[in-house]
């Protein structure tokens, strides 16, 4: 196995990369090798995938399929061997399916790349003996570290797309241009690119695809949910049987909250589902008792603790623990061997277990924190945000965005948000916000100093909040008195960070560490031509970013 | 003292020790509760091996002890320096609570071949695991008879589930203490103290190899829950299972294998007699003989789980390991 593809890969000797029996993030070495035959197989699909939409007769199925089996791929999603053997079948059925389709509409066939033509063993450990010819970097000797580098760069974007595709798919969001653009990547990617030039301008366009895809997503949960407004989370367990939901998919929490409706159990969001009491039509259930925990990596103790089953939606699934093995549910791309499954929404289960278990005894006492500041809210102050800062009561905006995680490294962002000076405004999103969603940063006039801007996907919002004050200031994104503090984990963020660079977002400031896939010359580029510049410590940070924007 | 668990996904655990204390005691002070069950020497549950650092070890049987140079038993071993210990499980299976204690109460009680009882178990609600019965296949629980002074292991052979259901087959020894109550005196609706769950003795899902099941007996229960599990899972991972007992009259009924092999059409079974006539659907001779059979015709690539009594365990390990099948494809448990 060789995985380098999140933030906390195993970095040792001046080697970076997870590449002995078991990656750091419990991954182990045969499904990341399977992995690897499934993206290698996906790149030959979206080659044909990519045919059929320039032929007008794209195929939904084989379009749907490529963004679920890449967002399995993506850090902490699916460490089941048994789901990855079985989307290889698929992923090969399927491509003699777009090949025939091809065939019968007389499209020629040649210069497919060898991707396109391979041919799975069907027993295990001949499918592992071929998994070399698929890994993230094959052919280094012909093109070398900055190629590899950039071919990385952009398939680990190309995950963070499909997932944040696939979270818009289920809620009916189905783009035209969204798939096409997709198989484009890959058909791309199937072809061994090895101009860096081309390359640099294919991972732009990916961001600027992932913008599209944001946007779909947006419009999917707003559509579905309504457009968030601030709101008040109960933080504190309410006595009672009890289901926590965590993960990003809003659809498997709506279902969730439907499904136990009058059942009498409350249900509770944890980590990335915070942002969903935002939404109205969620939070109109009366039974979404509130948020539960921390985020990500703190699981295995906050699941252990909770007195219920657990529902994870999406990424990030840790190792799970035997004092919960047999009450976590996996839903949708996640999986883990031996947990249990949830299928054609069924929560039969779920709702056994939440009953079974004896769920809060007691009512804690009520401590709640504010979400909902999305854009339309956002929006919708605008007067009084452009007054403040007229008026120099807003000096600087941070948005302190993306995913958290366990490397001591992170605290820069609890730092950072405690240090920012009274008269700054912090926006968040994504779960690295619970390092410091429950300190009190008190008001400026009418708005609150830290507002919760939603998910990582959020960064839309983000990106809309953003160009309409520029838009009111009569300057450019750039010019505004905002700096971006990305934290970044996996692929979703590797998604957003493209956008960000594609929207000529300069001065972001990237951390904890910086990707293992990029080299010294691919950092000089981001940091030469976008202006990214790496984090060193949050007083620093915060006096640099002021010292620029006064 | 500082005292390190390593596990066997590679996670340190940093605890402190102090003078006295066993290394046992010292992982319990800390939250941390490795597989224990005599806490005597006796048992051979808290195996481990010590990687760096120097211990004495308490008292305890020479047949307990793992065999291999720095083999100890947690519950004996003292540190006298800084000592590394490295378990034989991963970080996830190293609980951070204590062994639940639980009541349960017989729900049926009824012969199981002709020398097994099967027990059921409903368990009485709990304060912290509610109505569920909450174990790993292949796990196992010291039962307690009300009023008695002694408890026995046996491994469960249902699945974890919702309604507190706990399924046991259990061996009917001449004047055994717990079967000879179970045989006499036991009914529907009597309470039992139930500690567990407890043990290691779980599919390996990581491994891409096949699985090769091997019970002797009452040793059939774990593996019957091992593969309950891969059909609830529809696990299409190549299985066989190899079912000895010592007369023909023993072998469980068939209605137990027909969900088995439907569930899971990759299954192949050989049932074995070692002792009389094997009768139609059997062969005759022991598990240890047939495994060694089948190894020489498919050669040793699979995963081997065995379970039985503990001369049944090591005759077979030692057919798997003469086969060439190496130690880290060989799980077993001892009855």
């Amino acid at each position: 196995m060789f995985c380098f593809q999140c933030e906390q890969t195993a970095r040792q000797d001046g080697q970076a990369g997870c590449a002995s029996a078991k990656g750091v993030c419990g991954k182990d070495e045969v499904t990341a090798d399977l992995q690897d035959l499934l993206i290698y197989q996906l790149k030959g699909l979206g080659e044909l995938s990519q045919r059929l939409h320039q032929h007008g007769t794209p195929d939904q199925a084989a379009d749907s399929f490529i963004l679920y089996a890449l967002f399995t791929t993506l850090t902490n999603v699916n460490f089941n061997r048994a789901v990855f053997t079985g989307l290889i079948a698929e992923a090969a059925r399927l491509r003699d399916k777009l090949r025939a389709t091809l065939e019968a509409a007389g499209e020629a066939l040649q210069g497919l790349s060898a991707a396109a033509h391979f041919a799975p063993a069907a027993e295990l450990t001949e499918l592992l003996a071929q998994a070399n010819i698929a890994s993230v970097r094959a052919g280094l000797e012909l093109v070398g570290e900055d190629v590899i580098g950039l071919r990385a760069l952009i398939l680990y974007g190309l995950k963070g797309v499909a997932a944040y595709a696939h979270h818009a798919e289920v809620l009916g969001e189905k783009r035209e241009e969204i798939y096409a653009g997709i198989a484009r990547a890959l058909d791309f990617l199937a072809h061994d690119p090895a101009d860096i030039p081309t390359l640099l301008e294919e991972a732009l366009a990916l961001g600027r695809l992932n913008l599209i895809v944001m946007e779909a997503l947006d419009a999917a949960n707003t559509g579905a949910f309504g457009m968030p407004t601030p709101t008040q989370v109960r933080t504190t367990p309410v006595a009672g049987k009890a289901i926590l939901v965590s993960g990003h998919d809003l659809r498997d929490l709506h279902n969730i909250l439907d499904a136990t409706k009058g059942t009498g159990i409350n249900v509770y969001t944890h980590g990335e589902m915070l942002p969903a009491h935002g939404y109205p039509r969620l939070h109109a259930y009366p039974h979404l008792a509130g948020n539960y925990g921390s985020a990500w990596q703190n699981q295995q103790q906050e699941f252990a603790d909770f007195p219920g089953p657990i529902v994870m939606t999406s990424n990030c699934l840790i190792e799970p623990r035997a004092a919960y093995r047999n009450r976590i549910f996996t839903a949708g791309p996640v999986g883990w061997p031996g947990l249990r499954h949830i299928q054609h929404d069924d929560y039969a289960q779920v709702i056994q277990a939440a009953q079974a278990m004896p769920g809060f005894t007691q009512t804690a006492a009520e401590k709640t924190i504010l979400v909902g500041f999305a854009r339309e809210t956002l929006l919708g102050a605008a007067e009084t945000v452009i007054e403040a800062v007229k008026s120099g009561a807003i000096k600087h905006f941070f948005l302190i965005g993306g995913c958290d995680g366990a490397a001591p490294g992170r605290n820069y962002y609890t730092d950072f948000a405690d240090h920012a000076p009274e008269d700054t405004v912090l926006l968040t999103l994504g779960c690295g916000k619970y390092r410091f969603n429950s300190h009190e940063f008190g008001n400026i006039g009418p708005l609150p100093r830290l507002l919760d801007v939603g998910q990582c996907n959020d960064s839309y919002s983000a990106i809309q909040i953003a160009s309409a004050l520029a838009g009111a200031f009569g300057c450019g994104v750039n010019d505004l008195p905002l700096t971006l503090v990305v934290s970044w984990f996996e692929q979703k963020a590797a998604a957003v960070l493209l956008t960000l660079l594609a929207l000529g977002l300069r001065n972001v400031r990237l951390g904890p560490s910086l990707p293992a896939f990029l080299t010294p010359t691919l950092l000089n580029v981001l940091v030469e031509t976008f202006g990214v510049q790496p984090i060193t410590n949050a007083e620093a940070d915060i006096a640099a970013a002021l010292a620029r924007a006064a | 003292m500082n005292l390190t668990l390593l596990t066997r996904d590679e996670v340190r655990l940093e605890i402190d020790a102090t003078v006295g204390q066993s290394a046992l005691e010292a992982a319990e002070a800390a939250g941390l509760y490795p597989a224990a069950m005599c806490r005597d020497g006796q048992c051979g549950q808290c195996a481990a091996h010590v990687v760096s650092g120097t211990y004495e070890m308490g008292p305890h049987s020479p047949a307990a002890l793992p065999p291999e140079p720095g083999g100890v038993l947690l519950c004996q071993c003292l540190p006298t320096s800084d000592l590394t210990v490295a378990l034989p499980y991963g970080d996830a299976q190293l609980p951070r609570h204590s062994v639940p204690v639980r009541q349960a109460v017989i729900e049926t009680l009824r012969p199981a071949g002709a020398a097994a009882m099967s027990l059921v178990l409903r368990l009485q609600p709990d304060a912290a695991l509610g109505q569920t019965a909450d174990f790993l296949p292949g796990q196992y629980m010291e039962l307690r008879p009300p009023g008695m002074a002694i408890s026995r292991a046996y491994s469960l052979a249902n699945l974890p589930n919702w309604e507190g259901t706990l399924e046991f087959l259990i061996r009917l020894v001449p004047d055994g203490a717990f079967s000879g109550w179970l045989a006499r005196e036991a009914k529907p609706g009597d309470r039992l103290e139930l500690r567990g769950p407890l043990g290691q003795f779980t599919l390996d899902e990581a491994s891409p190899r096949a699985r090769w099941l091997v019970g002797g007996g009452c040793g059939f229960a774990p593996l019957l829950s091992l593969l309950r599990q891969m059909a609830e899972f529809q696990d299409t991972t190549p299985v066989r299972l190899i079912y000895g007992v010592n007369l023909a009259e023993e072998l469980l009924p068939n209605d137990i294998f027909t969900p088995l092999r439907e569930a899971l059409p990759q299954l192949h079974v050989t049932f074995a007699v070692w002792h009389g006539a094997p009768g139609a659907n059997a062969v005759q001779g022991s598990t240890a003989d047939i495994l060694e059979s089948q190894l020489a015709s498919t050669g040793s690539a699979a995963d081997i789980y065995v379970c039985g009594p503990p001369k049944m365990v090591e005759t077979v390990l030692a057919a798997a390991r003469q086969a060439g099948v190496p130690d880290a494809q060989l799980f077993c448990e001892k009855l």
